[in-house]
């Protein structure tokens, strides 16, 4: 039945975007191997063995997201969305910690990451939401519930800490909502507190931020007691943010600041970007060849396997490697787009445009962050950083656009 | 489903993605060709000056030095052989040229660069332990081996007579696994390792930590100087540990156990620190550091006497009539009989349908508790072992500390077996076990095992009344750095619950085993120093009996205590006994002011 259907409703489309993930993971693999070979890898070949693994998990996880019917999707994605939470709220309690974030759960064996999982798990849950309250979208109360269902999940990595991701739920939430239909105005209120507690970090942006505030709510020429309502609550945050912030863990602070680019560390962050910068420029057009980027491989760059590992390629294989990383993304990207544009069906036009947000995200931000001109926060490229379930999260995601496009004439 | 059907999307939002997309893409793109096209040179010069290496320093491991300062085990100095794949790559012929200087062959070294590449600047091993001819015919002729060079990579050796092989241990090279487990030490493939013994368990204090320096390296990867800045982080070398082996009673037991199996354990029961610690067959040492041969090891693996095997801590055996002395604690600590009850030995005792013999076929006549023990009648104990009962003989075996691990610092060790109600029951299924078997504990055989080490702390415990160390090796620790020495205190430790009218009958049993007209050590007698103790003759499945002997002295203010067992040895009498009566002669001649008290005018 399912081969039928597969016969008839398989299409050139999906055989390229299949092709398309097989090649960046491919470019993933040679990088990786490159980039943990050495001298003070403990690892060794390890990495690279361990991605291959997680590699084969993806495909069996792939083909199975493929197989299924989308209605089920549907019916799971609360119970999903449940799971994801509880392993989040078990991260925080007992996960084991690399480099002072506690991030991982072991499951006979598998170190899991249950913040990478809990991206799909969201979109899942957002997109059943706003497809059953389509009609009642512009009700305060629903709107309420449907900003907690996005930043329940990102409070709990925010205090792992992992800042890159959680930022990612920032974007997808209102990305989602405003693919619903819930007007730019309504989505610029609902989320400005988020954005007032990044912002009060310093006066003068707190100052701007409640300037921007002032006037939005001036233009759009709202009742006096809707804007006062507004203006108050957000200088609530405002002020209740130095108190929280005095709840955290030094580390945790020191992660946040060095986040917001708050506190000068030459050897940290800056470091890295310098060097990575160095690794891709001096890769020039054709690259310094597999193995033998000298940046790469005398380790100038820390975490060059998972989070800068396009600078290796930039590196090893040049501008020609890049472009062809970088035309390959929008390839999947567009077909993303397009896909979600055509989907009749609510529920899943919504959720591809939900992953597709998310790989946009992480494709802008991580390479943006690689060459220089965008903050560090810590964020994978899909499929070609390190990292086993970041890759498979990924893949899955690729799985659920195919299935998507094969089921697109019945829903 | 509902009307799920999508109202039409906006035109607007979804331009927005498309242009999104297209703007991020533009500006990576610009950013690329900014960086890789119009910088290149730039960026290249800098990636090019940008060669400043960090280099690993290993640390001296720390030596090992026993209770008086004689050295253990020494630091040798050996050189590894490296090579950079790069300069391989460059100049083919390289291999042929180290080859012709090396005992291996071109192939064999592509094979070793191949398995071992970890990108082309990061110089490879490829032999340890490299002839000092070869390091100096290679230095001579620098030009013509390009990227080839040697590391100072130091082997252990050995200097004492004293071998303490199963204590010490060996060092290996480290493994995926342990490399794994040690995260949070900067271990490299390559690194070596502790195995066995201290070398494993003190493995952390003997390795010290590694230091960094930056050196600047030349575009061949070559290192051209040491950089000030940024400053190198300094060498922490190993910690030396001193042992409280006494290396000369160590030689001695091992001597004495020459070409047999078995184990000898003494302990200071000043702070329970074993002066020696013996297992019989060992193996040399020097053999397994640096580079083990297969020829070597399989030699090892593959000895039916199985010389790895460390039958002080590891290996369990039953321990015969030694254990009957815990009985015999058991039943006047809970007033079962008083010392003066006696049975007739006929030489036999029946039980049901079954005859359980004694050790002397023509029997003991009557005797009491102190006879007993002097003699080692089984009859007695026999029936003391109905009276007293399985629950309350296993809850003293534990009061002793038997059935479980003394805590010693060695890695490995063994429990044993203590048989209690609940053991028995699992075992034999619930009320299929007999009477009979308690007889067969009664007199230590059966189901019960323990290790030399614990029946060494068991003679302790009965000398000094129920006072006892922690059994342990490590006496101090010292930091060549800051030049400070850290002793390792145990901590005095006491057995509650235990009557001393019960250790003084017991105690005055021992000293007839030693010194009465019929006890069964005689042979274990010291000269000028009262000596106590047990002998066991223990059945088992494989051959003929092991011989035993726990003992201790003086008798009346103890220092030390001592066990010897000899695999399949015969009597415990005959075999063990004098071993034990030697060392401890050594013991106090060569610590005449601990001999305490003098033996009483006969």
């Amino acid at each position: 039945m399912l081969s039928e259907k597969l016969r008839r409703n398989f299409g050139i489309l999906d055989l390229g975007i299949i092709l398309t993930m097989l090649s960046l993971v491919a470019i993933g693999l040679i990088s990786i191997y490159s980039a943990t070979g050495g001298h003070d890898s403990n690892f060794v070949s390890n990495n690279f063995q361990r991605q291959i693994y997680w590699f084969g998990i993806g495909m069996v996880l792939f083909l199975l997201t493929v197989s299924l019917n989308p209605k089920l999707y549907q019916a799971l994605a609360y119970v999903i969305y449940g799971i994801i939470i509880i392993a989040l709220l078990a991260v925080l309690v007992k996960g084991s910690s690399v480099g002072g974030a506690a991030r991982w759960l072991s499951i006979g064996g598998l170190r899991f990451q249950p913040s990478e999982w809990a991206k799909i798990a969201t979109i899942f849950a957002l997109a059943r939401f706003l497809t059953d309250n389509h009609d009642k979208l512009d009700d305060k109360r629903r709107l309420l519930m449907l900003a907690g269902l996005g930043l329940l999940p990102m409070l709990l990595i925010f205090k792992q800490p992992d800042l890159g991701t959680a930022l990612v739920f920032l974007v997808i939430v209102p990305s989602m909502m405003h693919w619903a239909g819930v007007s730019p105005l309504i989505l610029f209120l609902t989320f400005m507190p988020a954005l007032t507690m990044i912002a009060s970090f310093n006066l003068w942006t707190f100052v701007g931020v409640m300037g921007v505030l002032l006037s939005v709510l001036f233009i759009v020429k709202k009742t006096v007691l809707f804007s006062f309502a507004h203006i108050v609550l957000n200088v609530l945050v405002g002020v209740a943010t130095p108190f929280l912030w005095t709840s955290l863990e030094a580390y945790q602070q020191k992660r946040v600041l060095s986040f917001l680019g708050l506190v000068s560390d030459p050897k940290g962050i800056s470091y890295q970007v310098i060097q990575s910068k160095v690794a891709i420029g001096s890769g020039g057009i054709t690259g310094k060849g597999f193995m033998a980027g000298t940046q790469t491989q005398l380790r100038f760059l820390p975490e060059q396997h998972t989070d800068f590992i396009f600078s290796v390629i930039g590196e090893e294989f040049g501008i020609l490697g890049c472009v062809i990383v970088i035309f390959l993304f929008v390839l999947l990207l567009s077909r993303g787009i397009q896909l979600a544009s055509n989907l009749k069906n609510r529920f899943i036009s919504l959720v591809t445009i939900g992953v597709t947000t998310m790989f946009l995200y992480h494709y802008s931000v991580n390479l943006g962050m690689v060459m220089g001109i965008m903050p560090v926060t810590g964020l994978p490229l899909p499929f070609i950083s390190y990292g086993g379930s970041f890759l498979v999260t990924c893949m899955i995601a690729i799985g659920i656009f195919v299935n998507f496009s094969i089921n697109r004439h019945e829903y | 489903m509902k009307n799920h059907r999508l109202a039409n999307i906006p035109g607007s939002t979804r331009i927005g993605y498309w242009a999104v997309l297209g703007l991020a893409t533009l500006v990576l793109i610009a950013r690329l060709v900014q960086l890789q096209v119009m910088h290149r040179t730039d960026y290249r010069l800098q990636s090019d000056q940008n060669r400043i290496r960090e280099v690993t320093l290993k640390p001296l491991r720390g030596l090992i030095y026993d209770r008086n300062g004689n050295l253990l085990v020494n630091n040798h100095p050996a050189f590894s052989l490296y090579a950079v794949p790069y300069e391989l790559r460059r100049n083919p012929d390289l291999y042929q040229r180290i080859a012709e200087n090396v005992d291996r062959t071109p192939t064999v070294l592509k094979t070793i660069v191949q398995q071992n590449m970890r990108g082309y600047f990061q110089p490879i091993r490829l032999m340890r332990q490299v002839d000092m001819a070869v390091v100096t015919d290679i230095e001579e002729m620098r030009t013509d081996f390009p990227g080839v060079g040697f590391w100072i990579e130091p082997i252990r050796s050995f200097p004492s007579s004293a071998r303490a092989s199963h204590v010490l241990g060996y060092l290996g090279e480290v493994t995926t696994e342990e490399l794994e487990e040690n995260t949070d030490v900067d271990y490299e493939p390559g690194d070596v390792i502790g195995k066995k013994g201290i070398e494993k368990i003190y493995e952390r204090l003997l390795r010290g930590e590694s230091g960094l320096e930056y050196v600047e390296v030349d575009a061949f990867g070559r290192e051209v100087r040491t950089l000030k800045s940024p400053p190198k982080k300094e060498i922490k070398p190993g910690l030396n540990l001193h042992l409280t082996l006494d290396s000369e009673l160590q030689h001695v037991s091992e001597e004495l156990m020459k070409d047999l199996r078995g184990s000898i354990v003494m302990m200071d029961l000043q702070d329970g620190g074993l002066l020696s610690l013996v297992s019989k067959p060992d193996f040399d040492p020097a053999e397994l550091s640096g580079v083990i041969s297969t020829e070597v090891w399989d030699r090892m693996q593959y000895d039916p006497d199985h010389p790895l095997y460390d039958r002080s801590v590891q290996s369990v055996y039953p321990p015969g009539s030694t254990f009957k002395l815990v009985l015999a604690m058991a039943a006047i600590a809970n007033d079962v009989v008083k010392p003066s009850w006696s049975i007739n030995c006929f030489g036999s005792y029946r039980l049901g349908r079954r005859v359980f013999k004694c050790w002397r076929p023509k029997g003991h006549g009557r005797i009491d508790l102190y006879q007993a023990i002097e003699q080692s009648c089984n009859v007695y104990f026999y029936q003391l072992g109905l009276k007293v009962g399985l629950e309350e003989w296993a809850k003293f075996s534990r009061y002793f500390l038997l059935g479980r691990k003394t805590g010693i610092d060695i890695p490995l060790e063994s429990a044993g077996i203590v048989p209690d109600k609940k053991f028995m029951d699992e075992r034999y299924g619930e009320g299929e076990w007999t009477r009979g078997m308690m007889l067969n504990l009664s007199v230590g055989q059966g189901d019960l095992l323990v290790t030399t080490l614990q029946m060494v702390q068991f003679a302790g415990l009965l000398a000094k009344k129920g006072v006892y160390y922690t059994p342990h090796l490590l006496q101090s620790i010292y930091d060549p750095i800051s030049d400070r020495t850290e002793s390792h205190e145990a901590d005095s430790l006491r057995i509650e619950s235990i009557s001393e009218r019960a250790y003084d009958i017991v105690r005055e049993g021992m000293r007839l085993v030693v010194n009465g007209e019929n006890g069964t050590a005689k042979l274990a007698r010291v000269t000028g120093v009262e000596v106590a103790g047990k002998t066991g003759t223990a059945q088992n499945p494989h051959g003929e009996d092991h011989a035993w002997f726990i003992g201790f002295g003086p008798f009346e203010n103890p220092k030390v205590a001592i066990v010897v067992l000899v695999e399949n040895g015969g009597g415990g009498g005959a075999k063990a006994a004098p071993k034990a009566g030697e060392l401890l002669k050594l013991y106090f001649d060569i610590n005449p002011d601990q001999s305490g008290d003098t033996l009483p005018e006969k």
